[in-house]
């Protein structure tokens, strides 16, 4: 101890408060820091209870004032240029684009709870934003948004990250030198500014992240005090609705949920063991925090989800995902009541239970594969294709339009029916082929085959058989009733079930839903139910039924249901995309935004993020130690040094872990921003390391080292900021700052010296070879001398993080269905082709082997050693392909022009 | 076996006392003894006594194998997995050289089985379904070698019991479990690597339960030989099978535990004593199961020396230790001008081109370069074949015209006079790929275009380039994107053909090629050497590269793993026994074999589990409130006895979850050994709250306690009884599924499906016709 050297006021007890006993003479350490306190101890002050009621902070006026510049310089940083760049930044593309769709109240779906999204929507509203902009690419200049307004939130969240982390350390019971350090590592990190600066939901969440902690520990404080008092409540109360929030962000705030859900249990661990401690009141502490840890976030995420679908009641992009009872609820997807009743000779759409398929349909084109004979499949648009008219099949041989003379007869199980499609005038089909995509032998592939005024084979028999009916509507159960039975089709003679799954059909039917006849159907798959249903023979008054509405619980839980499967299904590959491992490396960022040889990648601030990992690993190593010096019988854990920070580097070591671990078992895609949360614990957790190894220094040294740290931060910031601010920059000083191999921001982007001529002037004009220099081509490849980059491919590199994507367009990209755009112009020319190519092709055997037809053409232009009938077929297939594009002129005239870029010494 | 005192000291004289409770000096402690055996139940006293013991595995071992043998000869067809281990097995005989997941020692031992009853290995095993006796095959020894395995899994169960210190009874409870179990039963009959996998499991288990009961006798030359027989059995189980792995890992948890325990201060040893033991363990549990695995490779890969199916896996120059490889036999150096086929290694097709050209535009609207189409091609054909053109000047003759590592070379397409060529257009079907496409060879305009870098893979500086054996990655020198390809197919315009493209990522899987043959050489000495085949000696490689390659692509292979399949289920099913395995059906006679658990073994064990984790929360929570419910010798057994078999349950189940891998109901038998365990002395804890004790040797250093005895009294072999009839009835209500034999109707089937998740064929129609 350096105390002795020291010169300082003596440590005599102020005198407004007198020491209260003997044992205990003073309790004023309160006023002073760790040091303070330890060498009061010294003197035989033992630190006692504090005695400020307040268990969250104890702050003096001048840490205050510190705070506050602290917190000015935050503002500085976080918002410096803060509408540059004045085009859409990485996910702004999405997350814009939900504000959009906020504002005008189109539905849609995102994989990430509401919150953060409602909060820049407010922003943007109460700037007057009118929802008009797209944010379709990256790049894309801003056009009457207040974009700026909108960025500040995320902004202002970040800038409050700063303050609470000085406030957080604090309250564990740290100096405020450490403190200090923590807050200005916050401030000048690279990548907590870049993911702050712009529209992004990772800001919010670090922000609430940190509020939780912050109000977790202040709760823990009050804990230790006086639990049941109203300071103890507010705080474990504003723990839960911070908790709320967090999770209403991203759902990676569950991990801060585990957090603290794990503290709790081991407060509760201890409670129990206290045998000082009633039942009763164990009861009353276990109940308190279940009610508010448990009851209070799970109500405000349901009420962010309330406000959600407040907002959004009309329709949009993301109707395609809900179920129809969904869908009817939101404004301009309401559908018309329809008849109750089915019966032979009713126009119905089917529609599949299990999946969002949509509709039974059959459309004039044809299987490829199989029997060749007409498609059937499951589209979910409304369609004048998916009319299918019910006739009965038990009539045999007599006519099949007897049902308009005949006495109406409702569809009742066991009734074997036709289905008849109503504008290829067609039968549904089954037969003993195999489905193009589920080739196995319990599968049979369903058609549409007949011709009109033929009534049909016995594979268009069907039994009907109901499954279950609505408990509300007994009839249901009874009989076929519009929207309400759930039933199943059999087919009558191989005994399958008519059935669906996720399965999509390849390109030749526009990526429908596989239809087939499953001997082994999985009951779920193969229940169908009537949607519309219209009989001439029914009169206008019979009765009418619709959708139920559903509640907002039973809403709630299905936008649950889809946003968890299509988070899972993320796996598609991202050029930026990394994995949990790469994270405490810091061993790549993510290519943000380049425009104007100027460039954002989020990338963080090395040394603040490399000291993190450190000090996490070093606590790894010596609580690893110390656990062995245990267990041979060291008695560590009786120095109080050791249990204090144990418990205060435990916590934030469980944070960490909690916040990182669970990624490992992720197999969707994972960017570096999904490290941030844990970072936030890193670095509290560095700074606590600082605490401990500096707690023998003197606070003069420990305020030297800790300044020589922040300059350290400073100039490693300074050195990387042109990337988060998307500043001027050149090639040297770029290629200099690659300090890893593996950063590959692309340093060719930028111009050989930051004379602002060159980045005068030529501001958001397109740039010749930059960007795509066609509309439908890519961009040159950048090929970088030694260093063996990744790709930097303009394409990919203003891409979005895809995950949005799944959401972004229409879910069932479809072209055709629609019997209007079957294409007119086209016609002729395309049954041309058809008619060539069945004269190359062989009809082949069933199957797909297209190599088959392939060799067919193949062997014939290999035996003739290259000879005259390569040559004729070759120009057999040039016509065709001319034929098949049928281009129209400017098409012709633009592809020419095209080919001139790309072949600028001609071609042809 | 701890029954009755006179019996043991009788042993005890003839120094082969390592009989659990035996007090080394049990004279002294006969007060206790006789204190404590009037409360004993007179049937209790009787079961225990070696005689009956001895009777009753008696009985369960025959009985075993009854269950096991019965009708093993049907039926005569191939089943399920059979087709791939039984294929094996003929593999072996033929010394042909195949390509398994799985570690080899129990395909050695099918190998060796059929070995032993003459069988020639002709059989391919084709298809499920094909005829054993047509095609004269001698499979009832195969099925044998399972089938006794599986049977000596019960009394090896029933020894665990009985050595863990459970009664008689409670032994037999947990045996009967695998005795009468369905699953286990149709597993063992067939040419299958489960029974093995779980035999050496319940082996391992045996010998730690022996060895750790020797713990105070430490290093002594019994506690030596049940430790090596542990590492010996853990070592066979992980060589049969590769989820043997998790007996490792169950048994080195254990390990540790037991170290670290050793560890503590409290017990008063030395660090000198714990790094002791700390080695003795590393030498029998990590060292000795080491050289056990290597050498089941050994002798795998010396059984296995002529080409077989498998070669395609492996790299060349593995290839090329193998008599009669059509590398070894038809690699030639590559010289420039020599005319060559391409082939894909991934996919096997040909680098081809054809003269008809890319579309202008594509569906998607994006533009070609119009450019000769190039594309994969499965067939031979005259466009297949291509000229390796220099890009420097060449000696007249020589080695100096070989084709080496890192050349850059051009290709030259014969058929169209036109060398190959990528530049920076969008491949057809991938924006991200470059196009490949060919140029005219006169027209020197974009001549940097044409060139390719050769890169072999794994090749030293300057190696020289070899058809067959020498892969390559052709890298495009301006763009630096490798020639790749993928199974998806061009539209018709390209007659289907598969496509080729550049890869940015020249590491990707895809960009491996290879050549497929020398066509046309103008070396004439090649030329005459191509026409020749002469019988090659096979190279000989390091046996450590041999394995180190074999086993990484297993790993591979096994992560690979992911198709779909009807019958495979997710771990959440198992211990539920929600889903079977349909293995084999014969439409005449409506047979069917289908794997099924006993639903009554299954749940027994999975409520013992269910009731131990509540049991031992209970305890937790009370003794943090200052309660002691559970006596402490109970508790220790409850902790240290089932605990053990519950790390194995767990061990061996949990992991699946983290597989993404193709998951059958079998992988959960190991699990359900050690269910049934958990299951026993659960039972023996619910039945009542005594326990034979203490069940390990005594030691010099350890004072010996009072020895006292589990009473269940008589109604614990009366439920065990009534559980034993209830299991054997519904055992046999199943067996037509496990037997495959007699057939039945429609309602029959329906009766046997006693969860509708099971999917059963040949099942009546519920709804009934019109």
């Amino acid at each position: 101890m350096s105390a002795n050297v020291r010169a300082r006021r003596p440590p005599s007890p102020i005198p407004s408060q007198p020491p209260r006993s003997q044992r205990f003479p003073t309790l004023t350490h309160s006023r002073s820091d760790a040091d303070e306190r330890r060498t009061l101890a010294s003197k035989g002050y033992i630190p006692g209870r504090k005695p400020h009621p307040s268990g969250g902070v104890y702050v003096t006026s001048a840490e205050w004032k510190l705070l506050i510049l602290i917190t000015l310089i935050a503002v500085g940083i976080r918002l410096f240029r803060l509408s540059q760049p004045n085009s859409v930044v990485f996910d702004e593309v999405h997350f814009g684009k939900f504000a959009s769709k906020y504002i005008k109240s189109q539905y849609f779906v995102d994989v990430h709870p509401p919150l953060a999204k409602l909060l820049i929507t407010l922003a943007g509203f109460v700037f007057g934003y009118d929802g008009n902009f797209d944010f379709k690419d990256i790049g894309k200049v801003y056009e009457r948004v207040p974009y700026i307004a909108m960025r500040l939130v995320p902004a202002i969240l970040g800038v409050a990250t700063v303050p609470l982390s000085y406030l957080t350390l604090r309250a564990l019971d740290c100096r405020a030198t450490t403190s200090v350090l923590a807050a200005l590592f916050i401030t000048f990190e690279n990548g907590l500014i870049t993911q702050s600066r712009h529209i992004l939901l990772d800001s919010p969440l670090i922000f609430f992240t940190a509020l939780t902690v912050f109000f977790w520990v202040g709760f823990c404080n009050e804990d230790k005090q006086q639990p049941f008092s109203d300071h103890w409540w507010l705080w474990l109360t504003l723990t839960g609705l911070s908790l709320g929030a967090v999770v209403s962000c991203k759902w990676v705030g569950l991990f801060t949920i585990a957090t603290v859900g794990f503290s709790t249990v081991y407060q509760l661990w201890l409670l129990l063991g206290d045998m000082r401690v009633s039942a009763r009141l164990f009861f009353r502490h276990f109940m308190a925090r279940a009610l508010c840890l448990i009851l209070v976030p799970a109500l405000f995420y349901m009420f962010m989800f309330w406000i959600h679908f407040a907002i959004l009641s009309g329709s949009g992009d993301g109707d395609g995902f809900m179920s129809s009872e969904f869908q009817h609820t939101l404004r301009g997807r309401g559908m018309a009541d329809t008849y109750a009743d089915v019966a032979i000779g009713s126009v119905v759409t089917i529609r599949h239970v299990n999946t969002q398929g949509g509709y039974l349909h059959s459309h004039p084109h044809n299987y490829p594969t199989g029997s060749q004979q007409q498609q059937v499949t499951l589209y979910p648009h409304r369609d004048s294709n998916n009319d299918w008219r019910i006739l009965n099949a038990t009539t045999d041989g007599s006519e099949p339009q007897d049902w308009a003379t005949l006495p109406l007869t409702y569809v009742a199980p066991g009734m074997r029916i036709k289905l008849r499609h109503a504008a290829t005038d067609k039968a549904l089909h089954s037969h003993d082929f195999r489905p193009p995509v589920s080739d196995v032998d319990f599968q049979n592939e369903v058609s549409a085959y007949g011709v009109p005024g033929y009534s049909g084979d016995m594979n268009d028999d069907w039994i009907f058989e109901i499954y279950e009916g609505s408990k509300k509507d007994p009839q249901s159960k009874r009989r076929l009733r519009t929207l309400r039975t759930h039933f199943r089709l059999r087919h009558a003679l191989t005994g399958c079930y008519l059935f669906s799954h996720k399965v999509k059909l390849p390109d030749w039917a526009y990526e429908q839903q596989e239809v087939t006849c499953n001997k082994n159907a999985v009951l779920a798959n193969s229940l169908w139910y009537v949607e519309t249903a219209d009989n001439v023979l029914l009169p206008p008054d019979a009765a009418k039924v619709n959708y139920r509405r559903p509640g907002f619980l039973s809403k709630f839980l299905e936008l649950q249901q889809v946003m968890w499967t299509t988070n899972a299904g993320l796996t598609d590959r991202h050029t930026f995309d990394s994995r949990p491992d790469a994270w405490p490396r810091l061993r790549r960022g993510i290519n943000f935004w380049v425009k104007d040889h100027k460039q954002i990648y989020l990338l963080g601030n090395p040394m603040v993020w490399w000291l993190s990992t450190a000090a996490v690993f070093s606590y790894i190593v010596v609580r690893g130690l110390l656990i062995l010096r245990a267990k041979r019988g060291c008695k560590d854990f009786e120095n109080t040094k050791v249990v204090k920070y144990d418990t205060l580097c435990g916590f934030l070591f469980l944070g960490w872990s909690l916040h990182y671990f669970p990624f490992f078992l992720m197999s969707r895609q994972l960017f570096l921003h999904h490290y941030f949360p844990a970072l936030y614990f890193a670095i509290l957790l560095s700074c606590g390391v600082f605490d401990l190894v500096t707690s023998t220094l003197r606070p003069r040294i420990r305020l030297q080292i800790a300044a020589v740290l922040v300059i350290i931060a400073i100039w490693n910031f300074i050195y990387l900021s042109p990337l988060a601010y998307g500043l001027p920059w050149t090639k040297a000083k770029c290629q200099n700052a690659r300090w890893l191999k593996t950063w590959d921001f692309s340093c060719n982007d930028f111009y050989d010296s930051v004379s602002y001529d060159q980045y005068k002037g030529i501001d958001y004009t397109p740039q010749p070879s930059q960007i795509v220099p066609t509309p439908h081509g890519r961009g040159a490849v950048v090929v970088e001398g030694p260093v063996p980059i990744v790709s930097v491919d303009p394409n990919t590199l203003g891409k979005a993080e895809p995950g949005h994507d799944v959401f972004a367009e229409n879910p069932h990209p479809d072209v055709k269905s629609d019997p209007a755009v079957e294409p007119v112009q086209y016609d002729p020319v395309v049954s041309d082709v058809k008619e060539i190519s069945s004269v190359i092709e062989p009809s082949s055997s069933p199957g797909v082997e297209s190599s088959s037809s392939q060799s067919a053409v193949e062997s014939a232009s290999g035996d003739s050693e290259a000879g005259t009938t390569s040559e004729s077929s070759s120009q057999v297939e040039e016509t065709t392909i001319a034929a098949t594009l049928g281009v129209p002129q400017e098409d012709e005239a633009e592809a020419e022009k095209v080919r001139q870029e790309l072949f600028p010494d001609g071609r042809r | 076996m701890s029954g009755v005192q006179d019996v043991r000291q009788r042993n005890k004289g003839k120094g082969i006392n390592r009989d659990a409770s035996g007090p080394s000096s049990a004279v002294d402690y006969d007060d206790h003894n006789v204190a404590y055996l009037p409360s004993r139940s007179y049937i209790e006293s009787f079961l225990n006594t070696e005689e009956a013991s001895a009777a009753v595995v008696a009985i369960l071992t025959i009985i075993a194998f009854f269950t096991r043998f019965y009708k093993i000869n049907h039926p005569d067809q191939v089943v399920f997995d059979e087709v791939h281990f039984g294929k094996f097995a003929s593999y072996y005989i033929r010394r042909e050289y195949y390509f398994d997941v799985h570690p080899p020692l129990a395909k050695l031992l099918f190998g060796l089985a059929g070995w032993f009853v003459g069988y020639d290995g002709h059989f391919d095993f084709e298809n499920i379904g094909d005829s054993y006796t047509e095609n004269h095959v001698p499979y009832v020894g195969l099925r044998a070698l399972p089938a006794i395995l599986g049977s000596l899994t019960v009394p090896i169960v029933y020894a665990i019991m009985k050595e863990c210190g459970y009664s008689t009874i409670i032994a037999a409870f947990s045996a009967i479990i695998i005795l009468f179990d369905n699953a286990h039963v149709a597993q063992s009959r067939l040419i299958l690597l489960d029974a093995t996998l779980i035999f050496f499991l319940s082996l391992t288990m045996y010998s730690y339960v022996r060895f750790k009961k020797l713990r105070y006798q430490e290093f002594s030359p019994q506690w030596w030989g049940w430790l090596l027989a542990t590492g010996t059995f853990m070592a066979c189980t992980w060589a049969s099978k590769v989820n043997g792995i998790l007996t490792v890992v169950a048994v080195g948890v254990a390990v540790l535990i037991d170290l670290w325990d050793i560890l503590d201060y409290k017990k008063g040893h030395s660090m000198q004593y714990f790094w002791k033991h700390f080695i003795a363990r590393a030498a029998g549990l990590i060292a000795l199961p080491l050289v056990i695995y290597l050498s089941v490779f050994w002798v795998h890969l010396a059984i296995l020396s002529n080409t077989g199916p498998g070669d395609a896996f492996m790299s060349p120059s593995f290839q090329e230790t193998l008599r009669g490889n059509e590398l070894l036999m038809k690699s030639h150096e590559i010289r420039y001008y020599d005319t060559v086929t391409i082939k894909h290694k991934d996919t096997q097709v040909y680098l081809h081109s054809h003269p008809e050209r890319y579309p202008l535009k594509y569906d998607d609207g994006r533009i070609s370069s119009q450019g000769q189409q190039v594309t994969g091609y499965g067939h031979e054909d005259s466009n297949n074949q291509w000229q390796i053109i220099p890009t420097k000047a060449l000696p007249e003759t020589g080695r100096g015209r070989i084709v080496r590592h890192e050349d850059v070379i051009q290709l030259l397409h014969v058929n169209t006079g036109t060398v190959l060529m990528t530049h920076d257009v969008a491949s057809p079907l991938m924006a991200t790929n470059e196009e490949f496409t060919t140029w005219p060879k006169d027209d020197h305009s974009r001549y940097n275009d044409t060139l390719f870098h050769l890169r072999l893979s794994d090749a030293a500086p300057g190696e020289a380039w070899k058809s067959k054996s020498g892969h390559f990655r052709l890298i495009h020198v301006p763009t630096k994107v490798a020639m790749w390809s993928h199974p998806t197919q061009l539209p018709d315009w390209a007659f289907k053909q598969q496509e080729i493209n550049g890869n940015k990522n020249a590491n990707e899987k895809g960009a491996v090629w290879y050549v497929n043959e020398i066509v046309d050489s103008q070396d004439p000495d090649l030329k005459a050497k191509l026409e020749e085949v002469e019988m090659k000696e096979p190279k000989r490689l390091n046996f450590f590269k041999k394995f180190g390659e074999l086993q990484l692509l297993m790993l591979q292979h096994n992560a690979g793993l992911t198709a779909s399949h009807p019958y495979a289920s997710g771990p959440i099913n198992w211990p539920f026994l929600l889903s079977g395995i349909s293995f084999w059906t014969q439409n005449e006679g409506q047979k069917q074999i289908y794997l099924i658990g006993n639903i009554i073994g299954w749940w027994a064990s999975v409520g013992g589990i269910c009731i131990y984790i509540g049991i031992l929360g209970a305890d937790l929570l009370a003794r943090r409130r200052g309660l002691e419910p559970i006596p402490d010798d109970v508790r220790n057994r409850l902790w240290n006895s089932t605990g053990f078999f519950i790390i194995v349950w767990a061990v061996h189940y949990f992991p699946f979850y983290l597989m993404s891998r193709q998951l059958f109901i079998h992988h959960y038998l190991p699990s359900h050994v050690a269910s049934a365990l958990v299951a026993g002395s659960v039972l023996s804890f619910v039945l009542s709250e005594t326990i034979n004790t203490p069940v390990s040797a005594w030691g010099p250093s350890v004072k010996p306690r009072p020895t006292t005895y589990a009473d269940h009294g008589v109604k614990a072999p009366v439920m065990v009884a009534v559980f034993a009839i209830a299991m054997f009835s519904l055992y046999l209500f199943i067996s037509p599924l496990t037997y495959g034999t007699p057939g039945l109707t429609g309602e029959q089937v329906n009766a046997r499906r006693l969860l509708s998740s099971w999917t059963l064929h040949f099942a009546a129609k519920e709804s009934g016709n019109i």
